[in-house]
């Protein structure tokens, strides 16, 4: 399968100070031993890093751009030529649909509700790619999907 | 009855430990493969999200894919939204299932529903193969065509998967673009954006066609930036910010070689590029795209200072994230902008202090990159500085960039040394081999600053504060070999420095539990070559060396062992131990390369320097000699070496230097009389000092044999220093007798070299005829080895280059051919790679090598070659040494 060299994200991730894995979604093709890899390598860097550095890591051959949330590491590994601060950006505002969504979301929000994270990262970003950034856009479609269940 | 979904999450998060978890989910795990294979379909949604849970906890899974397509088949609205989720999480690899998935996925997308349409293409962008992709392409391509900007949107993202994933497709999609851009729907124009991004990327050819799109993209921009505030895509205060990047981005790849695109693109980047604040992100983000787009397309070099002024702008601002994007995009302008970016090199140099390695890192990088000649003294101090508070792998990348600073715009040897002498002082242990070999090599070549160096070091190696290890052992070694001109200036000067001192402080050294053993090697071979430069300290360097005669280390012991011994022949201390030749950087490096450098660097901790390799090498022919185990590894590389001396010799009789190198060979031939051999031969030399010079080769005998052979067991090389020690005893007794002969061989030699005077004459006019042809130098065992020479100039140095081919004729197979070469050493050789080693039989085959011969004199020279032929025929190992000193050929 060629690989998805071009996509912006390549993989979004969700985890807690425990290392312990709240939300992921892949957008290239990878086999579960890989995916544990490169979580647990995400886990490595980013727990110990002292929060006054830089929100990149390079990793491999890209980049990990990521960002603390209270107890929360919400992180995507992007190509080394995109623009990292956009990147966090993005992050930032999937944080803040989520807390929006929730209202004042907190870890539990994401395990319990962990099918309507996906749905909510899912009308944001598709395929590797930012799909909505109006949050009031992502919102309403959100309470839309919610009335159809 | 299984549990609902929350009851299992709580249950699992109740548990305390790992074994606990397990046991909740294999329990699970059962029930739900339970209720599958039941066709509980009241329960499969939920089944399915309890799977997802599992599998996020990292158990196993894959029996629940199956149901997923299940799910997605059912026309209920609800059990496809779990179907597909279920699909993007639990499926990615299996094709079986994927290719499953297709013709559903088919039917979903031409759906009524747009929601269970929007489902379809949130999978097929999530999880999409390419064969998935392929099939249903002109589905997407409809779809792009909706009415609901939703669908569009989605429709447009699975399309940029298929074109990454299926590159030929592209072509379907490019019509789309204009009317997605012409969207009023931001979102739609935000993925229309990116479909151009990934268009240009697959096809680069299609840039020129989408630079039609640049004055609309201009205008777009153009309005977002001054529309300040709109409600709905307002983020953070700044107006789709998102639309934003990805236009300037797109504007990137359009200007690009198009000078005409640029100027469109100039205004509205100047405007986004220097206005704004960089107090926020979001901001930041935004000049930073803009910055960049501008440093790359065509803009007037205005705007590039304008460029270069903003991203300044970030290095001086508190954010490090800002730090790090500004000091990546500065690097990649550092060639293009190299004086803009030097007015600001004092931000530059500040961010090597900050506290995140990857922006030092970049700093580093990009200090390095603005240096030149005028402003390399006071970049390298800044350097410097950061030096004794960085971590150890950023030690040793300063230093490294500081030696490269040195070979490229070092404005004096004198600064060049102290600033060497810095690095090893602060740099401490964690830096680059280079400083040592750096240091070594310009002050070999500067006789004026060897005092002025030699006595700094020794000043410093006073303060134990600075007494790291490569620091002693590069003073210890610039201290032994200009011990001479420390003491006699110093004394001149009024300095307070004197031999005995430096042995005290020598003496200190070895015994200080702080020096490795590596450096006391160093400093033993510095206590003996003081021992020849300085009278009257034999007996009190003779006391330090002698208690490590019975060092536990080995190598160390062997080391005073023979340098004890080498008291007792002062002959050939002197020239053993003569000052090192002027090194020449390049050339050797260049040998390194080409030869195998292995050899060299092999379990060799001594290499302090390039200067050493020399050594190196005497020691390793010392090796040859005495030793036949070793001829494989050494040899050749170590031969050439030896030619690689600069020092100006005498000229020399030919015949001797031919001589010295029979002596490498003969001794390496036989293993039982090797060490008398050797000895013999040094003694010959000394008693004829003919040429003199050409003894500084031979020797090495003192210096370290143990290199090499820290393989072998200590007791082996306890017994074989005794066995040295008796046969150098025996020896001393044959003495006189030897003398005698060797008085006696002399003459002969004398004699011979009458006759090929006279014959040279002869051959000179021959000299042309022999040219192009095939000269036969070796042929034994149906091994037939020819070279041809050919007189010529390499650059500017006469030299003959010669082909050597070697055929086998016997019906046996050679293998491990190997071929050696020597020259003597007014002549220098360069032999490349065999093309081989082994030669079919029969003469079906051939092994090619290319032999250069440089001259070293101004004297007319006659080609003399000495080769030596190893290989295996038969099982049986063939070492044969072939002298060839009748080539008619004189340049």
């Amino acid at each position: 399968m060629p690989s998805l060299q071009s996509s912006e994200i390549r993989y979004i991730l969700v985890q807690n100070r425990q290392g312990k894995t709240r939300l992921s979604r892949w957008y290239f093709p990878c086999s579960d031993e890989e995916k544990n890899k490169l979580l647990s390598d995400f886990y490595k860097l980013v727990n110990v890093r002292d929060p006054k550095l830089a929100n990149f890591i390079e990793y491999r051959t890209y980049k990990i751009v990521y960002r603390r949330y209270a107890g929360l590491f919400f992180g995507m590994c992007v190509d080394t030529t995109d623009n990292e601060l956009a990147a966090l950006e993005s992050i930032h505002l999937f944080v803040e649909s989520l807390d929006a969504y929730f209202g004042n979301v907190c870890e539990l929000d994401i395990v319990f509700h962990f099918w309507k994270c996906y749905a909510l990262m899912d009308e944001m970003f598709l395929t590797g790619e930012i799909q909505e950034t109006s949050k009031k856009i992502v919102l309403k479609r959100m309470s839309d999907l919610d009335r159809l269940n | 009855m299984s549990m609902q979904v929350r009851d299992l999450i709580k249950a699992v998060r109740g548990c305390k430990t790992a074994q606990k978890i397990r046991e909740v989910i294999t329990r699970e795990s059962a029930l739900i493969r339970n209720s599958f294979r039941k066709e509980d379909k009241i329960n499969r949604p939920r089944n399915i999200y309890k799977l997802i849970y599992i599998h996020m906890l990292g158990f196993p899974s894959e029996f629940g894919q199956l149901e997923c397509l299940k799910l997605i088949a059912n026309p209920s609205y609800i059990g496809k939204r779990i179907g597909y989720l279920g699909l993007s999480i639990l499926v990615t690899e299996n094709q079986e299932v994927l290719f499953m998935s297709t013709n559903i996925i088919r039917n979903d997308l031409s759906s009524e529903d747009r929601y269970v349409v929007g489902l379809a293409l949130a999978a097929l962008g999530n999880i999409g193969s390419p064969e998935m992709l392929r099939d249903l392409a002109p589905e997407i391509e409809k779809l792009m065509e909706s009415e609901s900007s939703y669908l569009k949107k989605k429709a447009t993202l699975v399309a940029i998967r298929t074109i990454r994933l299926v590159p030929e497709s592209v072509d379907r999609f490019i019509g789309k673009v204009r009317t997605l851009i012409g969207e009023k729907n931001h979102g739609v124009v935000l993925t229309g954006l990116q479909l151009v991004l990934s268009i240009v990327k697959t096809e680069p050819e299609t840039i020129v066609k989408f630079r039609k799109l640049v004055p609309g993209l201009v205008r777009m921009l153009k309005s977002l930036v001054n529309a300040g505030y709109s409600s709905e895509y307002d983020f953070r205060g700044t107006a789709d910010p998102f639309l934003q990047y990805n236009i300037l981005r797109l504007l990137r790849y359009l200007g690009e070689g198009s000078k005409k695109s640029s100027k469109l693109m100039a205004d509205i980047l100047t405007q986004v590029g220097t206005s704004g604040g960089i107090s926020k992100n979001v901001e930041i983000a935004i000049l930073y795209e803009a910055v960049s787009t501008i440093l790359s397309i065509e803009s007037d070099s205005k705007l590039r200072v304008t460029a270069i002024n903003t991203l300044s702008r970030f290095l001086s601002g508190r954010h490090n994230n800002s730090k790090y994007v500004a000091l990546n995009t500065l690097l990649k302008a550092v060639n293009t902008e190299p004086k803009s970016l030097k007015r600001h090199r004092k931000v530059i140099v500040e961010c090597l202090k900050d506290k995140d390695i990857s922006i030092r890192r970049r700093a580093l990088d990009l200090v390095f990159g603005i240096m030149d000649k005028k402003n390399v003294e006071s970049l390298t101090q800044e350097l410097l500085d950061c030096l004794p508070k960085a971590e150890k792998e950023f030690r040793y990348d300063i230093t490294a960039k500081i030696c490269t600073a040195i070979e490229k715009f070092s404005p004096n040897d004198k600064w060049q040394i102290d600033t060497l002498i810095k690095v090893l002082t602060i740099g401490g242990q964690y830096i680059r081999d280079d400083v040592s070999s750096m240091m070594t090599s310009v002050i070999g070549r500067n006789p004026d600053l060897q005092y002025y160096t030699s006595k700094k070091l020794f000043n410093i190696l006073l303060d134990d504060r600075y007494r790291n290890q490569t620091f002693l052992q590069v003073s210890s070694w610039v201290i032994g070999e200009y011990g001479d001109i420390l003491m006699q200036k110093s004394e001149k000067d009024g300095e307070l420095i004197n031999t005995t001192q430096a042995l005290d402080l020598f003496q200190i050294l070895l015994e200080s539990s702080r020096t490795t053993d590596e450096t006391k090697y160093y400093i033993l071979t510095a206590l003996i070559k003081f021992s020849t430069r300085i009278e009257g300290y034999d007996e009190l360097i003779k006391k330090i060396i002698k208690p490590y005669r019975e060092h536990v280390n080995v190598e160390l012991q062997q080391r005073a062992c023979e340098f004890f011994l080498l008291f007792d022949y002062n002959e050939i201390r002197d020239p053993i131990l003569d000052r090192m030749p002027i090194f020449v950087e390049k050339e050797i490096e260049l040998e390194i390369e080409e030869e195998v450098s292995e050899n060299i660097n092999k379990g060799e901790n001594n290499d302090i320097q390039k200067n050493t390799q020399i050594i190196q090498n005497q020691i390793n022919v010392n090796q040859n000699i005495q030793t036949v185990q070793n001829t494989q590894n050494t040899g050749i590389n170590e031969l050439l070496m030896l030619n690689t001396e600069t020092k100006k010799t005498q000229p020399q009789n030919k015949q001797d230097s031919l001589n010295f190198l029979q002596e490498i060979f003969s001794g390496s031939g036989s293993r039982s009389n090797n060490n008398n051999n050797n000895m013999n031969n040094n003694n010959n030399n000394n008693n004829n000092k003919t040429g003199g010079q050409g003894l500084g080769l031979d020797l090495g005998l003192g210096l370290g044999l143990g290199l090499g052979m820290n393989n072998q067991s200590q007791r082996q090389n306890q017994m074989q220093t005794q066995r040295q020690t008796q046969q150098n005893q025996m020896q001393n007794q044959r003495q006189t007798q030897q003398n005698q002969r060797q008085i006696n061989q002399n003459q002969n030699q004398n004699k011979n070299q009458n006759q090929s005077q006279n014959k040279s004459q002869n051959q000179n006019q021959n000299q042309q005829k022999v040219q192009n042809q095939p000269f036969v130098v070796y042929e034994k065992n149906g091994i037939k080895i020819e070279m041809n020479f050919k007189v010529g100039n390499i650059r500017g140095t006469p030299a003959v280059m010669s082909i050597i081919k070697t055929t086998n004729i016997s019906s046996i197979p050679i293998s491990n051919y190997l071929l050696q070469v020597a020259v003597p050493k007014t002549l220098k050789a360069q032999l490349s790679q065999p093309s081989g080693q082994t030669i079919p039989p029969n003469g079906n085959g051939l092994v090619n090598q290319q032999l250069q011969i440089i001259k070293l004199v101004q004297q007319k020279t006659q080609l003399s070659i000495l080769l030596r032929v190893t290989y295996v025929i038969n099982g049986q190992k063939i070492v044969e040494n072939k002298e060839v000193s009748n080539i008619p050929i004189f340049f």
